[in-house]
């Protein structure tokens, strides 16, 4: 019955996130018909409802999402890349009892058929230094690297948000301290 | 509404009585005090307007007076002119021999609605008698609330009726000044 | 796009969310959902759909609670951040009302029961003269009966937020206003409300805080296209916050309050006649020879014949915290659709000012004019038209 009901709800929820006129995902974001499996044509791996928090030039900030594979294996995602930054995969965990960032080893993994958050407390895509300001409602390119080769690209819509405030955890070297992790 | 009219009649008199009883608000609802041509009057010459003076200043907004014949035929004439308590209607042309019903609806300064009408009779001896106007079987429209009374009401109500009404209308009124907040109820 | 209005495919949409919005609370609690539940569970679910040529929240039936956000543009705001604006509010809009939370959504679980929810954005005189537009819209004119107060008046852009739950309302608001604030600024918020989903039928005209059935002249059905849409999907709107003197108002009797209105109480009958809907006879006399229906009520003032003319009302109610004394801060959120407001409403405005009886308890605080921009489709976004 719960399972059901999830499901169920999963597939509103796909359903319903097909109609939204922004954020679209990489391979349909023009596709106006809500079918839940539109995310899966042509592709190894999806992202759905991907954004970015908007932040000033210079600050790191992060890019969200939830990476879909339809496909019949895991997929691995080694990197990515944005005109807007340098980007870094990167993970929370617990520090000394709070909530701190590093660099993911290895990588996002998305099991076959499954699927990954990427979160504001969780595994996110980092923008280490953004050349401009990253303002709310700017639409920025990004290109997914997975292992052996292939590229998903997307366009994530920049949001104001302040949710899910977190550190950076120092034992990993990187950007000047002082920056607000997202 | 058949409740109505007695509580129109209740506070009609409340009204009335407002001055004879010291302590308790006056109900600042307008009366006619003054009417031309007058109540119940024959004249002999038909009148060119219709002048109705209230005991309080009319707002010219909110002042409506009309002339019917006989036959509920409402008589063309001017919007009613305001000049203080006093409302004026004057008429295209004037009324032949019959009788007529002058009715009016004025609101007082606290935003009560009066109403009231009264008939005179034009019985010009120089002039024919009215061409019958074709009865008019439109269904009565429902009874109005009355508050010109005719003068004879007043008279028939009587000092036990006035006695009543001005007693029912202090207690009301006290009772309201020293009315407990709802919720102690 | 006359499924909008019937909700056919909200109705469709629903079933599914439906399910699972029942099924989640039997889940969350750990029992088989009561049999009550269902009913409740529907109103909860039920979807209006967003996109479309026209914007959703205009021709619907009201939902019970509605917040009207205005809001400031700052000094500099140009065409490109209006766009960004838009797109931002259009996508949370998009995503809100059909149950799924907003990007970013920091109380994601406030998202799946819409209860109708429709947010509805108008453009402001400002928003237009930012974005180097000519404006379609105007200011009202300055009439005798205003008291207008600065907070209650103006704005660039408006979020009209319905939804039958007042939790909706104010999770759809936080959500809106968080995305928008980087762009402008609160000028003013009127929340209110209606009679609650279920209390009475859905054609029942509802009464105002005043007591009056409220809406009984409204263009219905097919009269409702000529008079609020234009060829484009676009259509206007007027918000004017109207304090109600109830205090004045109490100490009337019902035949002077039905003289104010010229309408019965109880019916919402014209005094003309025995039914709601009877049409006002202004030829019938009473046995005086007085009109019935007043010269100076209410609706012998606003009267529109011309169906083209007729303003599409959507009032709420609003009632404020009461004062030392006990008075009331009550009154009502008069928000009129139409074509146009040059045309339609201003003239019946006018005439309400210059003559209208109930204006003795009835006093205008507040007043904004929007233009409310076509709907747009799935890829696109509310006034993408006029700001690309």
């Amino acid at each position: 019955m719960r399972t059901n009901v999830l499901r169920a709800a999963t597939a509103l929820a796909v359903a319903t996130l097909g109609l939204a006129g922004c954020g679209g995902t990489s391979s349909d974001a023009a596709t106006p018909a809500p079918a839940p499996s539109a995310t899966a044509v042509a592709a190894t791996l999806t992202i759905k409802d991907p954004w970015v928090k908007a932040g000033p030039a210079g600050e790191m900030t992060a890019a969200f999402g939830t990476l879909v594979n339809d496909t019949g294996a895991d997929v691995t995602i080694t990197g990515a890349e944005s005109p807007a930054s340098p980007l870094e995969l990167h993970e929370m965990t617990m520090k000394d009892g709070k909530m701190v960032m590093r660099p993911k080893d290895g990588g996002f993994v998305v099991k076959s058929q499954g699927t990954h958050e990427l979160t504001p407390g969780g595994d996110h895509l980092m923008l280490m230094k953004p050349a401009e300001a990253i303002e709310p409602g700017d639409e920025l390119s990004f290109t997914l690297q997975l292992a052996g080769g292939a590229t998903v690209p997307f366009t994530a819509i920049a949001k104001p948000y302040a949710g899910a405030g977190e550190s950076y955890d120092p034992g990993h070297s990187m950007a000047p301290m002082g920056s607000t992790a997202p | 509404m058949s409740h109505r009219r007695p509580v129109r009649f209740l506070l009609a008199a409340a009204a009335f009585l407002a001055v004879l009883l010291p302590g308790v608000p006056a109900w600042a609802h307008a009366q006619l005090v003054a009417a031309a041509p007058t109540r119940d009057a024959t004249l002999t010459t038909a009148p060119t307007e219709v002048t109705l003076t209230f005991n309080e200043q009319l707002n010219p907004d909110f002042t409506t007076i009309v002339l019917s014949d006989a036959a509920r035929q409402r008589l063309a004439a001017s919007a009613p002119q305001v000049s203080g308590p006093t409302g004026t209607i004057r008429l295209s042309t004037p009324p032949t021999n019959g009788d007529y019903t002058v009715a009016y609806r004025v609101v007082s300064t606290d935003g009560h609605t009066v109403q009231g009408s009264y008939e005179f009779t034009v019985a010009d001896p120089s002039r024919p008698a009215p061409v019958a106007s074709a009865p008019i079987a439109e269904p009565t429209a429902p009874p109005t609330p009355a508050d010109g009374l005719p003068a004879g009401a007043f008279i028939a109500l009587g000092a036990v009726g006035v006695a009543l009404a001005g007693t029912a209308a202090y207690f009301t009124l006290a009772g309201r000044r020293r009315g407990s907040p709802p919720e102690s109820r | 796009m006359t499924s909008r209005r019937h909700l056919l495919t909200g109705a469709a949409a629903a079933g599914l969310g439906a399910a699972a919005g029942a099924g989640l609370v039997a889940a969350a609690d750990g029992q088989a959902p009561a049999p009550a539940a269902a009913a409740a569970s529907t109103t909860g679910t039920a979807i209006v759909p967003f996109h479309g040529p026209r914007q959703a929240g205009v021709a619907e039936d009201p939902p019970a609670h509605a917040a009207f956000v205005a809001l400031t543009l700052p000094a500099g705001t140009d065409r490109r951040g209006l766009a960004r604006m838009m797109r931002l509010l259009t996508d949370d809009a998009a995503r809100l009302t059909q149950g799924v939370p907003a990007l970013g959504d920091t109380d994601a679980t406030l998202a799946p029961l819409p209860a109708r929810l429709t947010v509805t954005f108008g453009f402001g005189p400002g928003l237009y003269r930012a974005a180097g537009l000519q404006p379609p819209v105007a200011d009202l004119p300055k009439f005798r009966i205003d008291r207008l107060e600065q907070r209650w008046s103006g704005g660039d852009l408006l979020l009209q937020i319905c939804a039958d739950d007042p939790l909706t309302v104010a999770h759809t608001q936080r959500m809106l206003i968080k995305d928008a604030r980087p762009f402008a600024a609160i000028r003013w918020v009127q929340q209110g409300f209606r009679r609650s989903p279920g209390v009475q039928a859905p054609e029942h005209t509802q009464r105002n805080v005043m007591g009056q059935l409220d809406g009984t002249a409204n263009p219905r059905g097919a009269e409702i296209d000529p008079a609020v849409w234009n060829d484009d999907g676009s259509t206007t709107l007027v918000v004017r916050r109207m304090r109600a003197e109830i205090e004045k108002w109490d100490i009337l009797s019902v035949a002077d309050k039905e003289n104010a209105v010229g309408r019965r109480l109880e019916s919402g009958a014209p005094l003309s006649g025995t039914l709601e809907h009877d049409e006002p006879d202004f030829t019938k006399l009473d046995a005086s020879g007085l009109p019935a229906m007043p010269d100076f009520s209410h609706v012998t003032r606003a009267r529109v014949t011309d169906p083209t003319l007729k303003l599409l009302r959507r009032p709420y109610n609003y009632d404020g915290v009461p004062n030392a004394a006990g008075h009331p801060d009550a009154g009502l959120i008069f928000a009129a659709y139409q074509k146009d407001i040059a045309r339609q409403f201003v003239p019946i405005q006018q005439r309400l000012a210059d003559k209208d009886l109930l204006n003795e308890w009835i006093t205008p605080i507040g007043s904004a004019v929007f233009a409310v921009p076509p709907g747009c489709a799935a890829d696109g976004w509310i006034g993408e038209q006029a700001l690309t």
